[in-house]
């Protein structure tokens, strides 16, 4: 296997953060990683005389590349020595479009600029920011073996997906010698020959990468001293003050291992009762408002509509016009050179919006930008019919924004003349309203109130379960003013509010009339909306089970996060709920991305199912304290550390997780006398 | 083409039919009718002359119906790349020709 690190950066352009280059830290980095190929993959430029220092001071393949920033996002260019020349000239173009940091290259430029893509490796930001998706992945295509990616946790998921690209993890490092660890992230590969021709091949077979050496994709480094995990679950033992907590945070504050959650010792733990349950309600209500928010964003959206409706308005411009025009016919006489021109009694152009085209066309764009369920969607749809269907609607949009723009010209030039013809004259003019406007705003509120009406009706809305809790939402009408308080936030009286409660509309008027209330938030005041955390028996759960729900809700939310750190969870929990739980939810969500739990607990440690075990030790070497990780299969006889040192598996096991091997002993006999009576 | 002019002390607009009717008959249509000639070509109006219109309600309507059109007549471009910017990009993404069915077929031959 050859390890490669295909993405660095040595010059600091106007798209990095500022950085000096530093020979001997590129030395350094490619000595200790033992990495057999690297690429220079700077930001929209290439260095012919830096690269050649760099080639010449190194024993590995470098080849010449550079990353270039797309409309759609970054591309890595990558190039074949022979080809040299061609590639820096082509790399002097993309230099000449980006002077700011906000240049891009559109697509056409790129294909005009490297038009011999095929002689390249191309290699797309995929399952990283900012990454190129759907339509504009597929105009690639066809020269991309494989996509970058920026987690361990990503790599493997790229593995799994039958559809997706051959994973690729690079540094994406910049080079200096403020460099404070080596980089870690970098991909092996199973080729023979390190020539530009054989890495596409190879990059092609998903079958021909991995995270490490000679354990695939079981495990991957973690420190640049060698020091590796499992992607899976990884226990770390060890005696307190040997470092676990340590190597957590050293794990934490590395940037390259993505988004890492971290939940603490003693986080979740339940201290002193008020404060606990202080953060216990900020935390539901939290959950509560962020549903709401949810769930009502569509209400949020009917009801802003609504909030422009003025039925009272609209009620006085029908009385002002059916008034004004009895009034010009009684009084006839009173015309002249003034009431006798046409524009006088003249009304507007009505001018609509075309939201229901715009919605269409994005609807449109979205099927054809779609990247995930391309497959399907050709299936059913020829791309090209859907892009000659977006062309014509966009034609129509435009045609008729700029109708509406030259109706909105005539409107505003008809009415400044009414106005000064209205002041020349005695004559009673016809006041204008459109009627159509009145009619619609009629109608929006009538269905504003079924809306509302709908909404208040009794139901359960959500029910989530995790490992017992369930989370239940349900919605229902305000049984009276103070609900609506509470449900507001603000010290104000709803009384005569509620009053109205009944009709949504006049209550909705009512609302207006309250100056302490804020407008965006008037949506939360129609629906009383609950949310409640019940226990396994249907109970709002108790003080010792809230700490139980937080730390699996906790372990939940990592889901989005590309590796999980837990310190510790048996800090405030029983061994039953530990075992029946916690250890469940654990090993789930280690099945899609690297999770470390540093335990004491045999419950943990010992029944939870490791995939990797590490063990931490303090030593004293030449007076320093020095930590040290020993790591290996749950079922191997001893644990090794990077340093080529070894330590029994058994020993450390029994005394990390059961106080010593006589203790363990001991406790078994006195089972076993408890079992025998 | 004249759209509007100033003949015997009146203000005058260019009717549907060709000919020219007197301002006071303009209606919104009308004005729409000039706007769409405006955007459309090299159109020319008689300046608005105090004096030259003795009628008040013409000097108030070609006032305002002349000075609008001038205006429209120098910002046409501008009025127009408005609506021609909506969906840009999408519209030049999707707009290229499909490469000809046969033309791929030749190329693996």
């Amino acid at each position: 296997m050859k390890k490669i690190d295909l993405h660095i950066h040595t010059v600091a352009t106007v798209s990095d953060a500022d950085f000096s280059f530093d020979l001997h830290t590129m030395k350094r980095y490619v000595t200790e990683a033992a990495l057999d190929a690297i690429a220079i993959t700077n930001h929209n430029v290439f260095d012919g005389n830096q690269f050649a220092e760099i080639e010449d001071a190194l024993d590995v393949v470098v080849f010449p590349g550079i990353e270039v920033s797309l409309d759609c996002g970054h591309v890595l260019v990558i190039s074949d020595k022979a080809n040299l020349d061609v590639f820096k000239e082509q790399a002097e173009k993309v230099n000449a479009k980006i002077t700011i940091a906000e240049d891009r290259i559109s697509f056409d430029d790129f294909f005009d600029i490297f038009h011999n893509l095929k002689e390249y490796l191309v290699i797309p930001h995929y399952d990283k920011n900012p990454a190129i998706k759907g339509e504009d992945l597929e105009r690639i295509k066809e020269y991309v073996p494989c996509g970058e990616v920026n987690s361990a946790k990503k790599f493997i998921r790229a593995i799994k997906g039958v559809t997706r690209l051959t994973p690729v993890l690079f540094s994406d490092v910049r080079i200096s010698a403020e460099l404070e660890s080596l980089p870690t992230r970098q991909t092996f590969v199973d080729c023979g020959d390190l020539s530009l021709g054989a890495l596409k091949e190879c990059l092609r077979d998903k079958g021909k990468v991995a995270l490490s050496k000679n354990n695939g994709n079981e495990l991957f480094p973690i420190f640049d001293n060698g020091q590796q995990l499992s992607t899976g679950l990884n226990i770390l033992l060890g005696e307190r003050s040997s470092g676990k907590t340590f190597t957590l945070n050293k794990i934490n504050a590395n940037p390259s291992h993505g988004h890492v959650k971290y939940i603490k010792q003693f986080s979740l733990v339940q201290q002193e009762d008020a404060a606990y349950e202080r953060e216990y309600s900020k935390k539901l209500k939290r959950d509560q408002s962020q549903f709401i928010e949810e769930y009502l964003a569509g209400f949020k959206n009917v009801l802003n509509d609504v909030m422009n409706v003025d039925l009272r308005v609209d009620e006085r411009e029908v009385a002002d016009y059916i008034r004004s025009l009895i009034e010009s016919a009684e009084e006839v006489d009173r015309r002249d050179a003034f009431s006798n021109a046409a524009l006088f009694g003249e009304s507007e152009f009505p001018i609509s919006d075309d939201i229901g085209l715009k919605e269409l066309i994005d609807s449109i764009r979205h099927l054809i930008e779609n990247g995930e369920y391309q497959a399907i969607i050709v299936k059913h749809i020829e791309i090209q019919s859907l892009k000659q269907l977006a062309v014509e609607l966009i034609e129509l949009l435009r045609e008729k924004a700029l109708e509406r723009k030259k109706k909105d010209f005539v409107n505003v030039l008809v009415g400044n003349i009414r106005e000064i013809l209205g002041r020349h004259t005695s004559a009673v003019q016809v006041k204008d309203v459109d009627l159509y406007r009145v009619i619609l705003n009629e109608k929006k509120v009538e269905r504003f109130t079924e809306i509302v009406k709908h909404l208040q009706e009794n139901a359960t809305i959500s029910e989530e379960s995790i490992q017992g809790f369930r989370v239940v939402a349900t919605k229902g009408p305000f049984a009276g003013a103070g609900g609506i308080k509470l449900a507001s936030g603000v010290k104000t009286a709803f009384g005569e509010s509620f009053k109205h409660y009944e009709h949504p509309y006049n209550y909705l008027l009512t609302l207006f009339a309250n100056e302490s209330l804020t407008q965006s938030e008037y949506y939360r005041l129609f629906v009383n909306i609950t949310y409640r955390i019940l226990n396994k028996d249907g109970y709002v759960v108790s003080g010792g089970e809230r700490s139980e729900f937080r730390l699996l809700q906790e372990i939940n939310d990592a889901q989005d996060y590309d590796m999980l750190l837990i310190d510790e969870p048996e800090s405030s929990f029983d061994n039953m709920f530990l075992h029946s739980a916690v250890n469940q939810i654990i090993r789930e969500i280690s099945e899609t991305m690297p999770v470390v739990v540093v335990t004491h607990n045999s419950t943990v440690g010992a029944s939870v199912g490791a995939d990797y075990l590490l063990y931490a030790s303090k030593e004293i070497e030449g007076g320093k304290v020095a930590y040290k990780l020993f790591s290996g299969y749950p079922t191997d006889l001893s644990l090794h550390s990077p340093d080529g040192k070894t330590i029994s598996n058994y020993e450390i096991t029994l005394n990390s997780l059961e106080a010593g091997c006589d203790t363990y002993l001991d406790r078994r006999r006195k089972y076993e006398v408890i079992e025998d009576r | 083409m004249k759209l509007l002019k100033i003949d015997k002390n009146l203000g005058h607009y260019l009717g549907e039919q060709g000919g020219f009717t007197s301002i006071d008959k303009i209606t919104k249509e009308d004005i729409l009718r000039l706007v769409n000639l405006t955007l459309a070509e090299e159109v020319e109006l008689d300046e608005y002359d105090e004096k030259a219109i003795k009628n008040p309600a013409h000097q108030i309507l070609y006032k305002n119906i002349s000075e609008k059109i001038a205006n429209l007549k120098e910002r046409r471009q501008e009025f127009t790349d408005a609506s021609e910017r909506l969906y840009l990009v999408e519209y030049e993404k999707y707009r290229d020709k499909p490469p000809l069915q046969g033309a791929e077929d030749e190329a693996a031959k």
